[in-house]
Parts: structure tokens; sequence; C-alpha cells
């Protein structure tokens, strides 16, 4: 803690215990929190650092009519004083803990009424809850019954803090002899009293929950529920994390309670009853030891409950915790999670009479509701792709046959189907139109590309699709995950004869059609969709024969991306322009020549650079011509990119937007890399790394410097490289002032590194144009201390870069904006302000202070 | 009550109610598909028409060369088109008290009702029910009177020969009752029997039925109708929408507890719903202009068009459509475009609002200052000099067999970068398109149709609950082309009762109450008497007077003094002696009682017998029976009078008198 802060501390202090009504606002005791718990773990005392803070302990328990936002932070902070055994051991011998821990005091002040204070309390004692001294303390004044009191408080954050405490002393202190740092039992010699004295308070605590635990978990009556969720919540905690003797005896005490709670099957705690078996699984071992053959059974009894709602819930969270090991209780989960799919589409999933008659009714019955249709049938839906990836032997069909059901469901969804499976016409209405149960549909069958058999449905999804597509009413997102799960299956489709003429002249028509549609989602989706399927062209391995090459070539694309960048919506123009970047960078990886096309577009994306009033889309003209430039095979010789880059460089460092100006930046770096990479000190700004940015390292020999070096700044400068990066230095928002920092130290250190002046003379020569008029110039100007003369001034770059003060900018750069408003010296001068404030409020009535602390 | 069904078509229903002693016809829509079996009607002389082969049959025995024509495969009838009016045979249309019109795309048959039947009742409409209905009339009559046709085809309706015709003309029913077009003067004569009401204003019918319009939310001044005496309520709903277009939203409280609610006028396209038509509309008009095509929209010049006037308005500047024209032609486009504006308190809440604001309650009128929206009463005259392509043309009629329309198909077919796009939902649109084939033009098919969809009346009829639904038959079952969409039909309990074109039902409620006025002095002279807690009784002596179906009772008048005259006059019938009524009794006899005060009347010997509905007791020593039942008392003895007398005289002491 540095002097400053310490001297402003007592004062502080005093305003606190004074009233804490003054505050500036209601995070400064956080803030103040955190600072000290910063401080504690840097390893300092706060005990010996301020001693007023022991003062105001104690004066504040003492006073109850202190705001109890301020006894709660006193709670808090004694806590984190008493977390090391020096600090207890201090606070105990002026009994500060017992004056402010004891519950009695609270109770007849009528504080405890407080959440707040609650809060405090269990906070502070887990706080101090760090050694075993601390435990004994706990357990000696009989802290146990009100924690677990608290565990079903009305507040939810007070009971899920008590929760977490308990779960704490359990596993915090549990005797684990071989993992050995916290346990009670680590052997001290020099303390074997204490030793005993810590054993013997773990063993009341765990003997004291364990008791609650075996008489609360099984609810009384309905309104107890709660307690049991929550004791399902604790022991979730404690077995998920328990060494095996603690986990055992958790076992070995909810055992039986546990039994009779998944005899008893309520359905509000079916999932917190799962997590518990589950984590009893993992933690006591399928894996490792004798398998717990009582929680194999009642996890058995999980995947048998009456339910068909709670039962899908139990069978989702077992196969999601992945116990496939077990392959019965797999195969039945899976049987369980395939039901609905197998009712509704009527595909037999489950074979033909396989499933127990009365499960499937239920099922039914279920299914002919609404709202737990829709919810079933979704979850079905969300494992199905977990499902088909599953080993052969525990699944009821071939995998492909769940693409099927989920294509069929799609089908039935939107209605087209031409039969539904007998007897289920009121279940399948359910889903007719449910655009939930389409989009969950679309997300597992786009999930399901990559399952065994899958390319054999290629033809049929896309049938699907199209038909979704198609499909006047089918909602944005709808489309949009429709596109998502048609680029995702032409990703995979190798077999190319599924393209048939009429899929593809269906394709062309739907996409010229969408992209004029209504609503700007549909066609922002559109527009990305074509991107999409020209990225899948540019990035497959083979040049030629791709489906998406088949499906929707350049010549049908372009003139729509074309269109798209008149859109009068912004995100659809800026979707355009990545999109074209998409489908032109094939071309550009082959080194084509500019088409007169390209051209035509290059010169609308200026344009719109110059001119769009949006910025998402000058955001996307600039990183278009970034991805140009590095999918390029040899930027520098393509005269219409370096034409190009110089605009791009002047006016997107002069733009409005500072993401605009963050990608000039990276567009600059990257012509930095392409010039100075072979330049011995030239070292790449590493935090944005660039795809070509390795390739260009093992290519390129490094050149030796500096003869090159001249003339390679010369014609960054001619670029605009350089003034863009110094008008970026120069900028008022941070991350661009950072990045072009980096990149001018980068560009230094390759140019003129530290050394003998003459060695560089000949870059020295190498100037820049600083223009006039107010701007960056002027800026750059009064660092350098240039006289400043009628328009520009030119200085020698090599000066420029060594005269900035570069190194220091870059600290002051990367402490955040606020780096001076958030310091603890900030923070306690606005409470001391504040209080000033306050009191002068008081005296002069009328008069409104406003604070502002930030 | 019966309800007589002239109409199969179910959204252009005519049905006639008969209720209480009122017989009221329930809209009078014009079935005009019957047209789609003629041949287009060209504004300008169509070589390709006029050099149609004519139909011979295959064996060469039936040659109706003037008649009927070929054209890509079918037969069409050349002659001035026809309509299929409601039936006229099932009852006596001079009967009809009153006619209420829903909508004004439900009153098209008004004149064939009206005139020429006898008909001197009354039709009820709103006020944009009638002008616009007058509108549409008016485009009708000259869409057919601007070419007219010299023949008038009759031969094929001949049944022999009919029967020997390639479908769908040998499928098509009633074709004798096929009617050509009214005049403009029989238009004028049916409208003025119209009388404008407004929304919930009540009208008496004879004192019998009252009949209220309610807000329907489908057109401008649609509505439902609700008919209701003073026990009995009976809703009608015709065409009605909750989507927020232009209208007024529907009033859907009021059609609550209805004994009879018919049901007619739901959506015709129940899978495609009309904001995802909307959008296709808009995309595929947007992707035709942007090739450089023309767009053909054929629609009635009121209704659908204000919305999609509304859509494109926002639409064309997103799409950069700015200058792209849009052409309504209609002979009353100007007025439809014009009335739509005036309607305010008829609009939805939305638009009544910019009354108040400086500008007009539909954005069409800036379309028009704008010069995007152009309207032409024809394509003669301002329109061929101003026209100007690609642009968007809107214009009727819809099934393309008259109307500007027709010129624009034979014009635009041969080109496939033009594309016409249906939005009404009324024709089929290949049947529509059959007299133009073989057509290059791309052809898409938006209907839309803003009326209820089975989904949205399943939720209304469980909100208003009524007893019986009566609908159209086509409701009860899912539409046949889709078989399996068991939820594109109305599930009700009890099921909803099917009506065909000349069903007669006799609808399933009797009427068990009427209401009798009774007049305060009467009412005064009453003492009731209590017969149980809640409940008084009295009897009541007087005259019942009826009029007007009013009910009226009064008292008796007195016997009027003997005139003072000494002349001796004949004496004149006297007036009915009035004997008060035998006093009217209530309770029951209870057994234990009854037994002790016989005892006390020196009846000892009595048994007992319990039947079903009470008991029988045997007074053995007088060979008596009393049979005590819920509603009577039976005292059975034979030639004992006296007896009679005194056991009748205890039991009447157990009982109340009034």
């Amino acid at each position: 803690m540095d002097a400053d802060c310490a001297s402003l501390l007592p004062g502080v202090c005093a305003v606190l215990a004074a009233s804490g009504r003054s505050l500036p606002d209601d995070t400064s005791l956080e803030k103040l929190l955190d600072w000290f718990t910063g401080l504690t773990e840097a390893g300092g005392s706060l005990l010996e650092a301020c001693p007023c803070l022991l003062e105001f302990i104690s004066t504040v328990v003492l006073n109850t009519a202190v705001d109890p936002g301020v006894l709660s932070f006193a709670l808090r902070l004694t806590g984190l004083m008493a977390a090391t055994e020096d600090g207890y051991e201090k606070l105990q011998e002026r009994s500060v803990l017992d004056q402010v821990f004891q519950l009695q005091r609270w109770r007849e002040a009528g504080l405890w009424e407080d959440p707040c204070l609650r809060i405090g309390w269990i906070l502070g004692l887990r706080s101090m809850l760090q050694h075993p001294k601390a435990l004994c303390f706990f357990v000696q004044s009989d802290f146990i019954d009100p924690l677990l009191q608290l565990q079903t408080d009305a507040s939810l954050f007070v009971a899920s803090a008590a929760n977490q405490m308990l779960a704490h002393i359990l596993l915090f202190f549990q005797p684990v002899p071989s993992l050995g740092c916290n346990g009670v039992d680590k052997k001290e010699e020099d303390d074997d009293d204490g030793t005993k004295r810590a054993s013997a308070a773990y063993a009341a605590a765990l003997a004291a929950i364990s008791g609650y635990l075996k008489e609360s978990l099984v609810p009384k009556k309905y309104t107890a529920l709660r307690q049991s969720l929550q004791i399902l919540k604790l022991l979730a905690l404690l077995l998920a994390a328990a060494g095996p003797p603690l986990c055992d005896g958790l076992l070995q005490t909810a055992g039986d309670p546990l039994e009779d709670l998944v005899a008893a099957g309520c359905s509000q705690l079916t999932l917190p009853l799962m997590d518990v078996l589950l984590a009893a699984c993992s933690s006591s071992g399928f894996n490792q030891r004798v398998p717990d053959q009582r929680v194999g059974r009642l996890l058995s009894s999980m995947l048998d409950v009456n339910e068909p709602a709670d039962l899908l819930h139990a069978a989702a969270a077992f196969l999601r915790r992945g116990h496939h090991s077990d392959v019965v209780n797999t195969t039945r989960a899976v049987r369980i999670l395939l039901l609905p799919l197998h009712i509704v589409t009527g595909q037999t999933l489950l074979g033909t009479n396989a499933t127990a008659d009365g499960r499937r009714s239920s099922a039914v019955e279920q299914l002919k509701c609404k709202t737990s249709c829709i919810s079933m049938t979704c979850v079905t839906l969300t494992n199905a792709p977990r499902i088909a990836l599953l080993p052969l032997g525990v699944l009821p069909c071939a995998p492909d046959l769940i693409v099927t059901a989920v294509l069929s469901l799609l089908r039935i969804c939107s209605g087209v189907s031409s039969s539904s499976p007998p007897g289920c016409g009121e279940v399948c209405r359910n889903v007719i139109g449910s655009g939930k149960v389409q989009k969950c549909a679309l997300e597992a069958l786009t999930a399901l590309d990559g399952s065994p058999g899958a390319t054999e449905k290629t033809s049929e999804v896309f049938t699907v699709l199209m038909q979704y597509l198609e499909n006047p009413d089918s909602d944005p997102t709808v489309l949009h995950k429709s596109y998502q799960a048609f680029v995702k299956w032409t990703g995979v489709c190798t077999d190319l004869s599924f393209v048939t003429d009429q899929l593809r002249l269906d394709l062309v028509e739907l996409v010229r059609r969408r992209a004029c549609d209504m609503r700007w989602e549909v066609r922002d989706s559109t527009v990305e969709f074509l991107g999409q399927l020209a990225g899948l062209r540019a990035s497959a391995a083979t040049t030629e024969g791709t489906a998406s090459d088949a499906l929707l070539g350049a010549r049908c694309t372009t003139p729509l991306l074309k269109e798209a960048l008149q859109d009068a919506e912004s995100y659809v123009r800026a979707s355009a322009v990545s999109a074209l970047a998409k489908s032109l960078t094939h071309g550009w990886q082959q080194g084509a020549a500019p088409s007169e096309d390209e051209k035509e577009i290059v010169s609308r994306l200026l344009e719109i650079l110059s001119q769009d009033t949006e910025g998402f889309p000058r955001r996307a003209v600039v990183q278009y011509f970034a991805s140009w430039f590095s999918s390029s095979a040899s930027p520098s010789s393509a005269p219409l990119l370096m034409r190009c880059a110089r605009s791009v460089l002047s006016q997107g460092s002069a733009d409005l937007d500072w993401e605009v100006k963050v990608h000039t930046l990276e567009l600059a770096q990257l012509l930095l890399d392409e010039a100075f990479s072979g330049h011995r000190g030239y070292r790449k700004v590493s935090d944005a790394p660039h795809p070509r940015a390795a390739v260009s390292e093992l290519t390129r020999a490094p050149r030796a410097s500096p003869e090159g070096a001249e003339s390679d700044l010369a014609a960054a400068v001619e670029l605009g490289v350089v003034a863009a990066l110094l008008s970026g230095l120069v900028d008022c928002d941070r991350p661009v002032g950072l990045r072009a920092c980096r990149l001018l130290m980068a560009l230094r250190d390759a140019v003129c590194p530290p050394g003998p002046p003459d060695a560089t003379a000949a870059v020295a020569t190498v100037s820049c144009e600083l223009p006039g008029g107010g701007g960056w110039g002027e800026e750059i100007r009064k660092t350098l201390g240039v006289e400043s003369g009628e328009g520009g001034a030119r200085v020698s770059v090599c000066e420029a870069l060594r005269s900035l003060g570069l190194d220091e900018r870059l600290d002051v750069l990367t402490r955040s904006s606020d780096h001076v408003h958030n310091s603890p010296l900030s923070l306690l001068q606005d409470i001391l302000t504040a209080s000033a404030a306050h009191t002068r409020a008081d005296t002069q009535p009328g008069e409104e202070v406003i604070v502002d602390c930030y | 009550m019966k309800l007589y069904c002239l109409s199969g078509h179910p959204t252009l229903p005519c049905n006639v109610l008969k209720f209480k002693s009122t017989t009221i016809m329930l809209d009078c829509g014009l079935d005009t598909t019957s047209v789609l079996n003629f041949l287009p009607l060209p504004l300008v002389h169509s070589p390709r028409l006029s050099k149609l082969p004519s139909w011979v049959s295959k064996d060469g025995t039936i040659n109706l060369e003037k008649e009927l024509k070929e054209c890509a495969g079918r037969v069409f009838v050349d002659s001035q088109p026809e309509f299929c009016l409601p039936e006229r045979e099932l009852l006596d249309l001079s009967t009809v008290d009153v006619i209420l019109v829903s909508n004004y795309h439900c009153m098209m048959a008004l004149p064939y009702i009206t005139e020429h039947t006898g008909f001197t009742g009354t039709v009820y409409a709103t006020e944009p029910t009638l002008q616009i209905g007058r509108l549409l009339m008016e485009e009708l009559v000259t869409f057919m009177e601007r070419v007219p046709k010299a023949q008038s085809a009759t031969c094929w309706k001949n049944k022999e020969i009919q029967r020997m015709l390639p479908g769908p003309l040998k499928d098509a029913v009633d074709v004798w009752t096929w009617k050509r077009s009214y005049s403009m003067q029989e238009v004028n004569s049916a409208l003025s029997k119209v009388q404008l009401v407004g929304y919930s204003q009540k009208v008496e019918l004879f004192g019998a039925v009252q009949v209220s319009p309610l807000s329907s939310g489908y057109s401008l001044g649609s509505s439902n109708w609700i008919i209701q005496s003073h026990h009995e309520k009976v809703s009608y709903v015709s065409g009605s929408s909750l989507l927020t277009t232009h209208p007024q939203p529907m009033d859907q409280s009021s059609l609550k507890n209805s004994d009879v609610l018919i049901l007619t006028g739901l959506t015709q396209m129940p899978t495609a719903n009309p904001d995802g038509m909307l959008g296709e509309f808009c995309s595929n008009l947007a992707m035709t202009i942007r090739a450089g095509g023309n767009v053909l929209v054929p629609c009635y010049s009121s209704g659908v068009i204000y919305d999609l006037l509304e859509c494109l308005y926002q639409f064309i500047d997103n799409a950069n459509l700015g200058t792209t024209p849009f052409y309504f032609i209609s002979p009353v486009a100007n007025s439809s475009l014009e009335f739509s504006q005036i309607f305010a308190e008829w609009l939805c809440h939305n638009k009544q609002s910019k009354v108040y604001l400086p500008e007009p309650p539909f954005p069409h009128a800036e379309l028009i200052q704008t010069n995007k929206l152009k309207h032409y009463s024809s394509i003669h005259g301002d329109f061929s000099s101003e026209f100007r392509q690609p642009c968007v043309v809107f214009t009727g009629h819809p099934s393309l067999r008259f109307g500007d329309v027709v010129h624009f198909m034979e014009l635009w077919g041969k080109s496939s970068l033009n594309t016409i796009i249906f939005t009404e939902p009324d024709f089929s649109y290949l049947d529509a398109l059959a007299p133009y084939q073989p057509l290059a033009m791309k052809c898409v098919y938006c209907p839309i149709d803003t009326r209820l969809n089975f989904h949205q009346v399943s939720k209304l009829l469980k909100e208003v609950q009524p007893l019986h639904v009566v609908c159209p038959e086509q409701y009860t079952q899912p539409p046949q082309s889709q078989a399996h969409r068991s939820d594109l039909m109305l599930e009700l309990h009890p099921p909803p009762m099917p009506y065909r074109r000349c069903s007669v039902l006799n609808l399933p409620f009797r009427r068990r109450y009427e209401r009798v006025y009774i007049l305060p002095e009467l009412a005064n002279s009453l003492v009731p008497s209590e017969i149980k807690p809640g409940v008084s009784l009295a009897t009541v002596s007087a005259v019942l007077h009826s009029k007007d179906n009013k009910h009226t009772l009064q008292s008796v008048p007195k016997a009027p003094p003997a005139p003072p005259s000494k002349k001796r006059k004949r004496v004149p019938e006297e007036p009915p002696v009035l004997l008060g009524p035998k006093p009217l009794l209530s309770g029951a006899v209870p057994l234990e009682a009854f037994l002790a005060t016989l005892q006390k009347h020196g009846i000892t010997e009595v048994k007992v017998e319990e039947t079903a509905d009470g008991h029988i007791l045997h007074l053995q020593a007088e060979d008596t029976l009393i049979q005590l039942e819920e509603d009577g008392t039976h005292i059975v003895c034979d030639n004992n009078e006296p007896l009679r007398t005194t056991l009748r005289d205890l039991v009447l002491r157990f009982l109340q008198r009034l």
C-alpha cells in the first residue's frame, strides 16, 4: 500500500463508521473489499499495514445504527483479516471475532432481517475459514446450525452463499493425507493438540451436516421442496469434488433418502437428482474403483420413472455427462431420448415393437399437449447428433435413420409431409408450423452432417432444405439456420451426382428472390450464405469440382452481391462486402489478373469507404482489402491492389469510426510485414496474428539489412503507411493508438535500430510529410518540437520514430483508459469528497450535489 | 328456426334465416368462378384469340362452331361471361324482409336478388360497404359493357350436349341458371334499397328481432351481424380478420353467448400466411424489375390493394425501385383511392389518428403526389402516352377474363422477363391462365387472404363459446389436396352443422321464452306469496295484447255499466263471465303427518305402499286408494262422495294455496 493511500485510509474509516449514506455509489464498498483482498493475496497483512481498520471494525460493530451495508462490509473485512492464522490470532486477542460474528447481537438489534447483513456474515466467515483454527472457532461458536438454516433463506443469494460455504467447509478441510495441504489431520508436530482439536471440529461439522442431509433431504411436505433442492445442489457440489473417504461417507449417509427421493418421482427434483447421481458416479467411480452398486441402481431407476418429460430430461442429463462405458444405461437413455422422435415421425428408430407399450402410450399422451410436445421434441433433437455418434452397439437403429427421422420431422413441421404416422395426427398437429421445433431440427441436421452414413442422405437433405428456403412463411431465423445447414452439408459432400440441374436452377432462382426479400435479416442471411458457399470453394484442397462450385458459380453469385452493395440496410451492405471478399479469394490466390467486374467492384467499394454513412460497410471494405492483400500471391506486383491500398490507408485512417481505423492499421501491418519481414530487427506485431504472417516468415530468407531498408521505407512512406501509423498514434481512441504505437516500434526496430547513427545514415534521409491545419500532423509536430510552417512540414522518419517516445507512450496506452479513476487512491478520495459534499449539502438544504464517480 | 342455404361457396355466402316472424337474408355473394369457362374479352382486337379453332367433338357429331373455342387443350365458351347466382328456387325471395350485407365482396349478387324477384324489403350495410360495393359493381358493368358481345351462347348448356363436352365444362353445375352481368340501372335500383348502419347500431325488425353490425376487421366497413331477440341470439360471422391491416379491428366479445353461430368466410388459403405472401410478392416484384421485366398484378380495385401499396411504399426505397412507375388501372381507380382516405372512422386506430395530422391515412396519397403511383380509368387515353417500362401494373379483373388485365396478358405474356403475380385468392391461377397458354411470362402465386384461419377461428370459438356452430361443409374436413392436415378443419364439440348449396337446416334450438310486459297498475294489484325462500308466485288475470311482436298484459276491462239509455237496444252479447280461476296449489303432503290426521278422523286401517314416485295409501276399511305423488294426488274411491271430499280437504290442509 502506498503512503498516499495509507494516509487517507483513517479518514475513510471515520467516514464509513460515521455513516455509510454518503458513499459516492453503491459499489464503493465492493471496490474497497476488492482492493483489500488484492493486498491480502499479495501477502500483505492488513492489520499491520492499516491498524485503523481494526479500530474501525471495533467501533462499527458496536454501533447498530450504522448502515447495514457498512456493517456487512465490516463483517467481510474481518473475515479477510482473519484469513491468516496470524491475523486470526490478533483479532482473537482483542475478542473482535466474537463480537463481529456473534449472531445473538445482530438478531437482538433487528439487523439479522437484512439479507445484506446475513450475506456479510456468511462471506466473512467464508474468507476466514482458511485454517484449522478458524474451523475450531466456527464449530465452537455453534455456527453450523444457523448456517444450515440459511441454506433455505428467503434471499436466493444468501441461500446460495450458504450452500457454497457448507461445501467449502467439508471440502477444504477434508482429511486427505495424500492431497495434503489443507487437511485437518496434516501432521504438525509442534501443534498436535491443535490438530486434534481441528479434527474434532471437522468431525463435528461433518456429523452436523450429514445429520441434516439425512434428516431433510426427503421433503416432509410439498413446501419443503426448496430445501431438498438446495441439499441436492450441495450434494452435487460435494460429490463432484470430494475425495474417496468423504464421498463414501456422504453416499452412505444420503443413500437411503436418495432412494426415497428417486422412488417419490418428484418432477422438479429430477434434474438435481440426476446431477447428484452422476456426480456420485464420476467421483466414486465407475472408472477407478468398484462401482457403487447402489448409485448404479438409483441411476437405473431414474431412467425408469413414469413421467415421460422427467424421463427425457434424466436421459439427456445422463448422456450429456457421457458415462458411455455404462452400456446398459446408455442404451436405455438413447431409447428414451429417441422415443418422441420415433412417435412423431413414425420412423422405426426403436424397432417395430421394441418399446414397452406403457411407456409409449404415456409418451403419446404427453405429446398430445402442445407445449410438452414441443419441449420434448426439442430435447430429443438437441441430443440427436450426440446419439448418432455413439457406438453402434448402443444404438437401436442405424445412425442414418436418425437423419431420416430429423428430415421427416422437418417435413411434418412445414406441413408438406403427405402423411402422418397412424394414430399420431394429433401429435403431428402440435409441431406443424412450430418455429422452435424447426430451428432445433435444423440445428440438429446441421450437426448431423458428420454422422456415419450421413452422406447417403445428402440428396434428401437438400430437398428438405430447399423446401424450407422456398417456404414464404419461414421465419428469418429458420431461413438462416437452413442456410447454415446447407453450407455445412455442401462442405461434406464429395459426390457431385446429387447436384441435379433442377436443384441448381431452383437454388439460383431462390437466392435471387431471397436477395430481394422484404426482411433485411433474410437478405443478410442470403448474402452471407453466398459468401460462405464461395468460401467453401476457396478453402477446398482441389481447385475444381467442389459441390459449392457445382451449385452456385461465381457467375450467379457476383451480380447478386454487387446488387447487395446498394442495399438500404447497412448490415446487408457489410455482409455483401465480406461475401465478395470470400468469393474472390480463390482468384486472388491464383494470382489472376483482376477482371472488369472486379475493377468495378473495387471502385464501388472505395465509394462505400468514402461515402457510406454507416460504420459496418466501411469496416467490411477495409477488411476486404486486407484479405485481398493477404491472399494475394504477390501483392506488390498487383498494381490495382497497391493503388487501392494507398487510398484505403488515407481514407481509413481519417475515418470517424475507430474500428475502421483499427482495420486500416491491420492493412498497414500487412504492408509492413510484406516490406520488412526480411529485415533483421523486424519483429511482427503478434497480437493480431495473420494467417499469412507465418507463411511469409518461412518462405522469405532474411535480407541483408539495412541496405534495402531505405527503399522499402521510402515505399512505405509513399504508400501512406507511415502517415497512417502516425495519425493512429495520436488518435483519441486507445485501441487505435496502441496498435499504431506497436507497429511504429516494430518499424523503428527494423529501419533505425539503436546503434551508431552512421549505419542508418541512408535510411535517415527518408522523410515524410506532416500535414498542417490542426490535424494529426500538428499533434506530431508538437511532440517532435518541429516549427510549424505555412503548410506541412517534412521530417525524417527515423528521427521521428526515435523521438516520439514510443516506449513511454506504449506504457501509457497499455494501461486501461480508466486506470487513474480505478486506482485505490481515487476511490478513497471519492469517498472522502462525497462525504464532504454530503455534509455541506446537509448544512445547505436544497443544493443538489451530483457526484460523478467516474 | 330455419336456415336456407342458397350458395355453396364458403366465402361468397348467401343464406336465409327464418327467425321468429322474420326472414333475413345474410349476404348475397356472387360466385364469379363460372367466368373461368369463358374466353377473355379483349379490349383491343386480339388476333390470337380471334384465330382460336372451334371445338369439335371427336366423332364430329357436335359442332358448336360459334360457341366453343379450343385453346391449349381446353374448351372455352365464346360469349359474354356469365355468373353463377345464388339459388332462387329454394324459397320465394319476395318473402325476404331484410338483407344484411357483411362486406362489399359479399353483395355482388344484390341486383339479381332485389330486382325482378318481388323483393320489397330493406338492405342494411355500412357506408363504406355500400360505396365500395357500388364501385365494384360499376367496374364490373363497365368491364362488360365496354366490350359488348353480340351473341349469347346457350346451345352448349343443353344437357345432352354438355354431357359430351370435355371437363371442366362438363362438370359445371346449374349452367342454366348462369346469368349475364346486370346493368347500371339495376345496380342503382338495388343500391337505392340500402339503408346505412353504423357499428353496434341496433336496428329493430318488426319488434321481433334486433340486428346489429359489428366490426369484423376484414375490409373497410366489413361487419359481422348479431341477430337477437330477448332470449335468443344468433351470430353471423362472415369474412373476418384478426390481422392488423387497414380496417378497424374485429369486435370479438360481442359474439359471446350465442345460441347459434353461423360461420362463413374463413381464409381460402389456410396454408398461405398473408405476411409470408406479402413478402413473396415484394421479392418477386423486385426480382423482376431488377431483371428489366414488367410486373402484372391482377386485383380487385379495393381491399388488399391498399395494403399492397402501403407495403410497396416502404419497400421500394429499400429495394432501390424508386424510379419504377406503378400504374393502377380501373374505371374506378380514382374513386377507390380517394374513398379509402375519407372513411377515417372505419379505419384501424393507427390510421384514424393520422386524420388529426396533416397527412392522409394511407401512404398511397404520397405515392401519387411523388408520381410513383399513377392511376388511369383504362388503357386508352392518357395511359398510352405516359406508359413507361419496366413497370408494375395493378388492374382487374383477377379472373383474367375481362377488364384491362386481358390486354396486358396479351402484351406481356410472350416474354419470360415479365411476371404475373396473383394476389387475389378467389380464382385458381392455373385456370385463370388457361386461355393464355402457352405462356412465357413467369407466374407467381401469392394469394393474400387475411380472413380468419382455422387456428384463429378455433381460438375465437373457444372464447365466445356458441352453443351451436353452422358452417359450410368444406370447413368440416381437411382440404382435398391436403387430406392429412387435420389442423385445417373445424373440430368442435358438439360438431358443427355443415351446410351446402340448397341445404335447409333446422337450427337445433327451441325458443322457450317470450318476453311479456305487464302494465304498472296490473303489477300493483298482484299479491305474491312466497313458496320457498326467494321464490314468490302470484296469479294474474289479464288480457294479453300483442302488437308488432310486442306482448303486453293489460288489466281485464270491467264490464261497462249498462248504458243509461232508455232506449231498448238489443242486448249486446254479454262479455264472457270471468270466473275466478281455481287457486293453484303447491307443496308436498308429508306422509307421517297425513297418516296421523287420518287417524284423528277415524281412519286407522291404512296400508302404505312405496312406489317409484311416492306412496299409495290403501284405506282398507273404506276400500279407497290415495296416491301421493310428487306432482299429483289422486283419491280413488267409488261412490262415496262425502268421503272423497273429506279426504280432499285433509290433503288440502297440507298444501299451500296461491
